[in-house]
């Protein structure tokens, strides 16, 4: 009956099996091995890496294994599939075993495999198949084994390397998805951690998996996460990025709405504070949501280092995040605007560096800003062997020639060159793009209308912030709407055991991270124990 | 969704297309080196025979005629961009390096604008007023009346308050042509003597606002500082030219700085004088460290009379000859009665200089406005009745002097 | 439908920003011209009677909390004289909206942008207003709440940068000395914390409007004790007779004072960039204002079609006074004719409404569930 049904639809198979599985999705596998090795072959056969072993179960029964060679352990099969299927188990030899006992004696007694189970489902099979299982059919069972063996080559677990920190840990998420729910669990040994996962992509099938803490995070947000996953309907997710761009609230802002890291431990304390995690299989990039702008400037280490260092070493990140958005079209607006506003002696100077340079000050500005940009793309392509001394030649002599040409003044070049190092003290790197991006505009504006052309760019700029929402969290939170609590972690990073709350922009179900007293109760019991006057000999 | 997002994109096109004509032109833009930007600025009484000089360029016979007063010789110092290096550098030199900074021009005219727009019709860039710190104006000019040049200088947004204006004793342009040897840049010589003077307790601050909002205020004028040239090119200090109105009255002379700053209780003190000890022959000279002044209004008769009372620190600088041993206090004392004496002779006679010519530089009469309004507004009311009550006004000086260290020798 | 979330900082905030504006350039000349030396009590004076004006909005706002001004002056007066009231508080506060924007405009093409048309910089911050307005007011809120700091911050760093040179002298005597045209200066000062007005707005969207009074003490004290330190910075340092002789003496306080080390030597070009978020917020607040009215009035869903459809009559008025006399002319006049409308109008329905012993529903209960 298969076969026959197979003919009269020979064309579509050839042209598109995944759309001959979709027809079949409900085929069961039948008693006839022949039936299954012709449906498994006609759909994967075609490819070389492909492999069906036929073999006798017991040495009677005949039985077929498929698999795609190069994604299983082959070691592995051939010790604890293949072995106990030929030979039968000690216990059992010179028992005969009959046909209809045969599934159950199989499953529960010679498959030496934690993740094996019976499907019945062809369609299935062939899924499994493609994710590097492994599927025995034995001629007379109406159910095929599925054995998990997948094996596939991936690298190590590394030091993350956009996001690295002098203290803290040093474990990034690598590409499979098994490995990073495994170190986000590792970290977090809770009963509340709950991971759901679904596929997306209508060819790539890829697995997505989205973790929260019952009982910190809102409901209604994994409610809404899961509403704008399940209408995703793409044929592809090559990385979490795709996932980003669908879900994200406003789709033309500059500004990312959605934050990604490759750390673990990132992971984990932004599902503490109440916020979903997204994983892709094959992304090493975690998706956080919802996202506010001030995380962008915050890093782990914020937190593992003592406050008041950290607190004024954010203060210079901000800093640097403001610089390398106005700082050029401040220059440009000073210069060919308001000269009168920096010291006589400097004008002055700054008139002279200017002599010989033919553009007026904002084409000056936006050659050297957009070669700085040219070059900086160009070291990221470079191997790394040569990018280093690329970006030194690029910086240095190109510079100091554009300077001595007359080209630029060496004062353009100080700005431009400040700025660049601003923009890369920005932890995050889409936060930093969205800042760089919006310099250009402003040094326009600048150019047409001064100081007042980049207060009124700066004011587009933060009314769009304004109205920004991430999932309806307002995205200056918790600058505005103002939230006494979230101010102790903004511009400064209060004590630890200042934050007791847990943000409250988050609207989280459990508001309290911190147990009531601690602090007090530490310095109540501290005691001078080593005091040099207690052991006075 | 779809739709909506489609009409978003349109919106944002229709604002953009809207907005980028505004981007087309850049109206205001002009590039710092293609100013050409004025440091200083010297205004004299120009020669009659100058008129010659001048081309129609702000006025024309029969349409826009000009001005009856008389003409003015204006002169201006720009900076010459490329000249003036970057950072320490090869600075001070030659005698030839400072003159070659800048570049200095002089015109005449009718007004100062009119002398200024002469001025850019012969100029490639434009005249550039953000970097004005000094006007220097001729005791000629001074005398007959600085309106113009203060409404002109006012009304011009890029004029700052913080710039000074001074009187010179002889011709303005001097000034602007000297080249002292301490700076790049003259002008910034110029202004650093005075600013530096009022960090020495030499000069009070008396910047081109302050010197307006003085010469504005109905109980008080305006005064000015009055320099010379000297013959290494530098500038002294040679008192404050007081006015009356616009017009300057007269000068004081350097140390009656001092006692201006001590009536008015200015900090910090700088000025040093001789006392000669009553009895001997002997002299010390004492410099002032700390002033202090309070001022005391009633109404006598219907004029006003003010009580001042100063205090001054001192310390003992030098003396002349070792004949007397200063670490005997009763000679401490000594020397602080005859400069008692002293100082209240000098600061009765400024006050009295200036009443003669009806010019209240002290501000007296903002004291009667400020704490005898009732009086103020029943018989002055107006600058000029005040002026004259100026000169019929009386006062005390009480002046008290401590000495308080003598230096480093004991004796 | 809207949302109710503005709490009362953010409602101050917006009070703040709104009051204060461009109006804070020319306004220690107001002030002096009224009584010398007087002008901070004049100020002050001023303030408190705009804050009349302010209580009355404020007091009619907490009796029917979910309803703005045009919506209960039907309840109050009827739906004709009630239509009458509002048309004139839309076209008052278009008028307003184009005089500000123009007024600024004029100051910056005077004094930084000298060859600019004035059309330009009128138009671009028309339209930077016109286009915020299409936000809701919770959106609104927060504009407001983010620049407030960003107002107050550079207007006391003016302040205590030049009190270095201020002398109490020119302070005294308190009252001035002519105080001839007090009555005439403090309803000039009352006019320019007419923005106060939006409270009428804002009051339906609180998110406890029973505390609406205690906002509007905060934004009146902030708001007016800024005025009047600003006056008192400017008279101390210029005295009041220099001031009679500038167009804008808070600017050319900002000229006067230099940064510490110097930074910036001058600090006008500066101030007046940062004065364009002041000048914003107030026509963001004036125009919202106008649109609101026109959409409660028309009863319409959507604000977003007036907040371009009206631009182009507010730059139109924007453009018609002659020159810069002419303008500050009809600002005063207009500002002055516009408090029977802050002022007096509000006080009649107020009066009225406790007459005819009128009351709104209180807030539903489902708002109050989250401050709990």
């Amino acid at each position: 009956m298969l076969r026959g049904f197979k003919k009269s639809k020979t064309k579509s198979n050839a042209a598109v099996p995944s759309l001959f599985l979709e027809e079949h999705k409900n085929d069961r596998v039948t008693g006839n091995l022949e039936d299954t090795i012709t449906f498994i072959k006609g759909i994967l056969g075609v490819n070389d890496d492909f492999s069906m072993r036929k073999f006798h179960v017991f040495g009677k029964y005949p039985a077929a294994m498929f698999y795609f060679s190069n994604m299983i352990n082959q070691t592995l099969l051939n010790e604890d599939i293949l072995k106990p299927l030929m030979y039968p188990p000690s216990h059992l030899e010179g028992r005969s075993i009959e046909q209809d006992q045969l599934k159950d004696v199989l499953l529960n007694e010679t498959l030496y495999h934690s993740e094996g189970k019976s499907e019945q489902k062809l369609a299935t099979l062939v899924e499994g198949i493609l994710r590097g299982g492994t599927v025995i059919a034995v001629e007379g069972i109406e159910e095929a084994f599925f054995v998990g063996m997948r094996s596939i080559e991936k690298r190590s677990i590394d030091q993350p390397a956009t996001e690295q920190v002098i203290r803290g840990p040093r474990e990034g998420f690598i590409e499979p998805i098994g490995t990073n729910i495994g170190l986000i669990r590792y970290r977090l040994q809770s009963t509340d951690l709950r991971i759901q996962t679904m596929e997306i992509g209508r060819r790539t099938k890829s697995t997505v998996a989205v973790f929260y803490m019952e009982g910190i995070t809102n409901p209604d947000l994994v409610k809404e996460l899961n509403k704008r996953l399940s209408k995703i309907d793409i044929d592809a997710v090559l990385d979490s990025g795709y996932l980003e761009q669908y879900i994200e609230d406003n789709h033309l802002s500059p500004f990312p709405q959605v934050q990604y890291t490759e750390r673990p431990d990132k992971v984990v304390a932004n599902l503490l504070e109440g916020r979903i995690a997204i994983l892709v299989d094959g992304s090493p990039l975690a998706l956080v949501i919802p996202t506010v702008f001030s995380q962008f400037y915050q890093t782990v280490e914020d937190y593992t280092e003592r406050y008041l260092l950290m607190s004024s070493i954010r203060m210079a990140r901000l800093i640097a995040l403001m610089f390398s958005l106005v700082f050029p079209s401040l220059y440009v607006s000073i210069i060919s605007f308001n000269p009168e506003l920096i010291p006589t002696e400097f004008a002055v100077a700054v008139a002279g560096g200017r002599a010989g340079v033919p553009f007026p000050a904002v084409i000056e500005v936006l050659i050297i800003e957009i070669s700085m940009e040219v070059l900086r793309e160009a070291t990221i392509r470079l191997p790394q062997q040569v990018g280093g001394a690329l970006s030194i030649v690029g910086v240095l002599v190109v510079g100091q020639a554009a300077v001595a040409a007359g080209f630029a003044s060496p004062i353009t070049v100080v700005i431009i060159a400040l700025t660049t190092i601003g923009s890369f003290a920005t932890p995050a790197y889409n936060a930093a793009l969205a800042l760089r991006l919006l310099r250009f505009p402003l040094i326009i504006m600048a150019g047409v209308f001064g100081l007042y052309g980049v207060m009124i760019g700066l004011i587009v700029i933060a009314n769009h912030l304004l109205s920004l929402k991430s999932f309806g969290v307002p995205y200056l939170s918790p600058l505005v709407p103002g939230d006494f609590q979230g101010m102790k972690d903004l511009l400064v990073r209060g004590p630890l055991w200042w934050m007791r709350k847990r943000p409250a922009f988050l609207q989280p179900v459990d508001e309290t991270k911190l147990g009531g007293h601690t602090y007090e109760d530490l310095k109540n019991t501290e005691e001078n124990v080593l005091d040099p006057s207690k052991y006075q000999k | 969704m779809e739709k909506r997002t489609w009409i978003k994109t349109v919106k944002v096109l229709c604002a953009v297309s809207v907005l980028m004509p505004l981007l087309t032109g850049c109206w205001d833009r002009l590039e710092i080196e293609e100013r050409a930007v004025v440091l200083g600025v010297s205004i004299d009484v120009a020669e009659p025979e100058a008129e010659r000089e001048e081309d129609d360029i702000t006025h024309l016979k029969g349409t826009f005629p000009a001005p009856e007063r008389g003409l003015v010789r204006v002169a201006v110092q720009i900076a010459l961009p490329g000249r003036i290096p970057l950072g320490p550098g090869e600075g001070g030199g030659g005698k030839g390096a400072s003159a070659e900074t800048v570049w200095i021009i002089d015109v005449v005219g009718h007004s100062i604008d009119d002398a200024f727009m002469n001025l850019q019709q012969q100029l490639s860039s434009r005249l550039f007023f953000g970097h004005l710190r000094v006007i220097v104006v001729s005791e000629a000019l001074a005398k007959k009346g600085l309106g113009n040049v203060n409404d002109y200088f006012r009304r011009n947004s890029e004029v700052r308050r913080m710039a000074w204006m001074m009187i010179s004793k002889g011709k303005a342009l001097e000034i602007m042509k000297a080249a002292p040897q301490l700076a790049r840049v003259p002008t910034l010589y110029l202004m650093s003597t005075l600013d530096e003077g009022i960090r020495m307790g030499k000069f009070p601050k008396d910047y081109l606002g302050i010197f307006w909002s003085n010469s504005s205020k109905k109980g008080q004028e305006g005064f000015l500082p009055y320099v010379s040239l000297k013959k290494e090119q530098n500038v002294e200090i040679k008192g404050l030219a007081y006015f009356v109105a616009d017009k300057m009255v007269g000068i004081t002379k350097p140390l009656e700085i001092g006692g201006y700053m001590a009536i008015k209780g200015m900090n910090p003190a700088g000025y040093q004088v001789f006392v000669k000890l009553d009895g001997s022959s002997e002299t010390v000279i004492t410099g002032a460290t700390h002033r202090n002044s309070k001022l005391d209004v009633r109404i006598k008769n219907g004029i006003p009379h003010f009580t001042i009372t100063t205090a001054l620190e001192v310390n003992l600088e030098e003396k002349i000859s070792e004949a007397i041993n200063i670490n005997d206090p009763n000679i401490l004392k000594e020397i602080e009665q005859e400069q008692t004496e002293a100082s209240v002779k000098l600061y009765s006679d400024i006050i009295k200089k200036t009443q003669e010519k009806g010019s209240d530089i002290f501000g007296f009469g903002e004291y009667v406005r400020a704490k005898e309004p009732g009086y103020w507004n029943k018989h002055i009311q107006t600058t000029e009745r005040w002026r004259e009550m100026y000169k019929k006004m009386t006062f005390d000086v009480k002046v008290t002097i401590k000495v308080r260290r003598i230096g480093m020798k004991a004796r | 439908m809207e949302t109710r979330q503005i709490t009362v900082i953010q409602a101050a905030a917006i009070l703040i920003s709104t009051i204060i504006g461009v109006g804070v350039l020319p306004l220690p000349l107001f002030a002096v011209r009224a009584a010398d030396s007087g002008a901070p009590l004049v100020t002050f004076l001023g303030m408190m009677v705009a804050f009349v004006g302010l209580v009355f909005i404020t007091v009619l706002g907490m009796r029917f909390p979910n309803k703005s001004i045009v919506q209960y002056s039907e309840d109050i007066l009827g739906k004709w004289f009630a239509w009458l009231g509002s048309a004139f508080i839309i076209v008052f506060f278009a008028v307003l909206t184009s005089l500000a924007a123009r007024e600024f405009g004029e100051v910056v093409v005077t004094s930084v942008l000298k060859t600019t048309p004035v059309e330009v910089t009128v138009i671009v911050m028309l339209l930077l207003a016109a286009i915020s307005t299409r936000n809701d007011t919770t959106t609104f809120a927060y504009i407001h709440h983010f620049y407030f700091p960003l107002l107050l911050f550079p207007a006391l760093l003016i302040v205590a940068l030049s009190l270095n040179n201020g002398d109490v002298i020119n302070l005294q005597p308190i009252w001035g000395n002519e105080p001839n045209g007090t009555m005439k200066g403090i309803l000039t000062i009352a006019a320019l914390f007419q923005g106060s007005f939006i409270m009428t707005l804002v009051i339906p969207s609180m998110r406890r409007p029973e505390r609406a009074m205690r906002a509007s003490i905060f934004g009146m004290l902030i708001a007016g004790g800024l005025y009047v330190i600003l006056v008192v910075a400017a008279v101390s340092v210029f005295g009041a007779e220099e001031i009679k002789q500038l167009l804008w003496p808070t600017l050319e306080l900002a000229k006067a004072t230099s940064l510490p080390a110097n930074i910036l030597e001058r600090l006008d070009a500066a101030f007046l960039a940062v004065w364009v978020t002041a000048v914003f917020t107030t026509l963001l607040s004036s125009y919202f204002l106008t649109i609101q009215a026109i959409n409660h009035l028309f009863r319409l869903r959507d604000h977003k079609i007036f907040s371009l459809f009206i631009l182009p009559f507010v730059f139109i008025t924007a453009m018609l006074p002659q020159n810069i006399v002419q303008l500050y002319g009809i600002i005063e006049t207009v500002g002055r004719i516009g408090l029977s409308l802050t002022i007096g109008y509000p006080g009649l329905l107020l009066l009225i409404s406790i007459f005819r012993k009128k009351r709104g529903n209180p807030v539903g209960e489902k708002n109050l569930d989250k401050n709990s």
